[in-house]
């Protein structure tokens, strides 16, 4: 029986939903990010597998670290950012209400681990030592607090409102309680609003922005390393929306409890796909319908509206938990 | 099999950059009009890219001025391996009307090796789109890896 359990975890782990359903995943939205991204502008768009293409491309090309970089911390910096975000993946629940391992604050962990990878790409560009990387990483530290306040404030709310930092007891309340989406409404914009400022996509590109500082911290990558910064930006995308999937829209929940136990994680499985998929569909919508905004407008913007709004969104849901809950 | 997925892949994702060594910027202009969505170059898998470390093809106009003669040869040593040189317009090919002229080198091939050349005063867009599409064509009948 044990060994049964020690088999099925690392099954779990290394291939579903553990890491290779997330390297496939994150591909493959990829994918649709450039091909949606593309019909709206009227184009063809690239083929199925050209995020593939491009990963296997740039791991066979010559590896260069430059003369005025920091080896280690120019290596270790896409392998940091990967890393975390494989780790906040495990703690998501995806085949059944809770994900590898869970505990009381497991949100707050997913929270700090996909804090990293923008720590990461700071330190990159930091220690590349080209003029252009350090100018992109200055831009993304000095952007991380303008999202990353009203980002945790908003994915609190639903926490706010159950009274569990749990993310298994968030989506059984929010499956048993369908009322809860509509409370946490402003939240769940705001949570995308400020996901798409954590992923640096329009309009919030501004630490990349190819027309001004070449491709920021990215600059002086080249070969494996740009090709794993890569798959950690879109690991992230992954994980980022399946976040506010879980969170806001209840995750895999309703379970059904079929017979046998793996058709319902399956289901399960698909039914957070569905979810994670149109929290993507957003980021992609929002991500085409707008232009580049500049470095103090996108602080005032989150100063003067996303943080009050989501002190509006923590004082609904005050107020409706003091009237006796949902 | 390893090799001929990274050839797959090497063809499927040619990401350009854009080099002005002295050209009238008409060829330039051209380049740019080869990458709007009409013509659509992100279906072959090409991408703008602005940084020679992203980069697999160099297209390069004009000929090359003395100014630039070092410049071109430090972005070309700044990529990395295996990389390719597309070379589009007259001048770039051979020197063009420039040819003789004390302040020029007298076509890319001078400085930097060269795997296509896209000829014309400037060169159609669709024909810069071909010259790209026959340099990948070339790599794929297994020319240089």
């Amino acid at each position: 029986m044990e060994r049964i359990d020690i088999l099925l975890s690392i099954v779990y782990l290394l291939l579903f939903p553990g890491f290779l359903f997330l390297f496939a995943f994150s591909l493959f939205t990829e994918y649709l990010d450039r091909k949606i991204y593309a019909r709206i502008q009227r184009r063809v768009g690239p083929p199925f597998l050209q995020p593939f293409a491009d990963l296997v491309k740039l791991s066979a090309k010559e590896d260069i670290v430059p003369e005025k970089a920091e080896h280690f911390m120019f290596t270790a910096a896409p392998l940091i950012g990967l890393a975390a975000i494989f780790a906040a993946f495990l703690y998501l629940p995806i085949v059944s209400t809770t994900g590898l391992h869970s505990f009381n604050g497991d949100l707050v962990v997913v929270l700090y681990l996909l804090t990293i990878p923008t720590l990461a790409m700071f330190l990159g560009g930091w220690y590349s030592g080209n003029v252009f990387g350090q100018k992109g990483g200055m831009r993304v530290a000095s952007l991380l607090f303008s999202y990353e306040i009203p980002f945790f404030l908003a994915l609190l709310t639903p926490a706010l409102l159950q009274g569990s930092w749990k993310m298994a007891d968030i989506t059984r309340f929010e499956a048993t309680h369908p009322l809860e989406f509509v409370v946490s409404l402003l939240g769940f914009f705001i949570g995308l609003i400020a996901l798409q400022g954590k992923l640096e996509r329009l309009p919030f590109d501004i630490p990349e922005a190819e027309t001004e500082i070449v491709a920021g911290p990215l600059v002086e990558y080249s070969g494996r390393r740009l090709a794993l910064f890569r798959l950690a930006r879109d690991a992230e995308m992954v994980v980022g929306a399946g976040l506010i999937a879980v969170v806001f829209l209840a995750g895999p929940e309703p379970i059904l409890p079929l017979e046998p136990v793996y058709l319902s994680w399956l289901v399960a499985a698909l039914v957070f796909l569905l979810k994670t998929l149109f929290v993507i569909f957003l980021l992609i919508l929002l991500k085409s319908a707008v232009a580049r905004i500049r470095t103090d407008q996108m602080i005032s913007f989150a100063y003067q509206w996303l943080i009050p709004l989501t002190l509006v969104q923590i004082f609904i849901a005050i107020i409706v938990r003091f009237f006796g809950g949902i | 099999m390893f090799k001929s997925l990274v050839k797959w892949a090497r063809i499927k994702s040619p990401w350009i950059l854009h080099m002005n060594c002295g050209s009238c910027n008409g060829c330039d202009i051209e380049i740019l009009a080869a990458l709007i969505p009409r013509l659509d170059a992100e279906r072959f898998g090409v991408l703008l890219k602005g940084t020679p470390r992203h980069a697999d093809v160099l297209v390069c106009t004009g000929p090359v001025t003395t100014q630039m003669k070092e410049r071109l040869k430090r972005v070309y040593d700044q990529m990395p391996e295996p990389k390719f040189v597309v070379v589009v317009g007259q001048c770039g090919s051979s020197g063009g009307i420039y040819k003789g002229s004390y302040a020029v080198e007298g076509g890319i091939d001078t400085v930097i090796p060269v795997n296509a050349y896209v000829p014309g005063c400037p060169p159609r867009p669709d024909a810069i789109a071909d010259g790209i599409i026959k340099l990948l064509a070339s790599i794929k009948k297994g020319g240089k890896q």
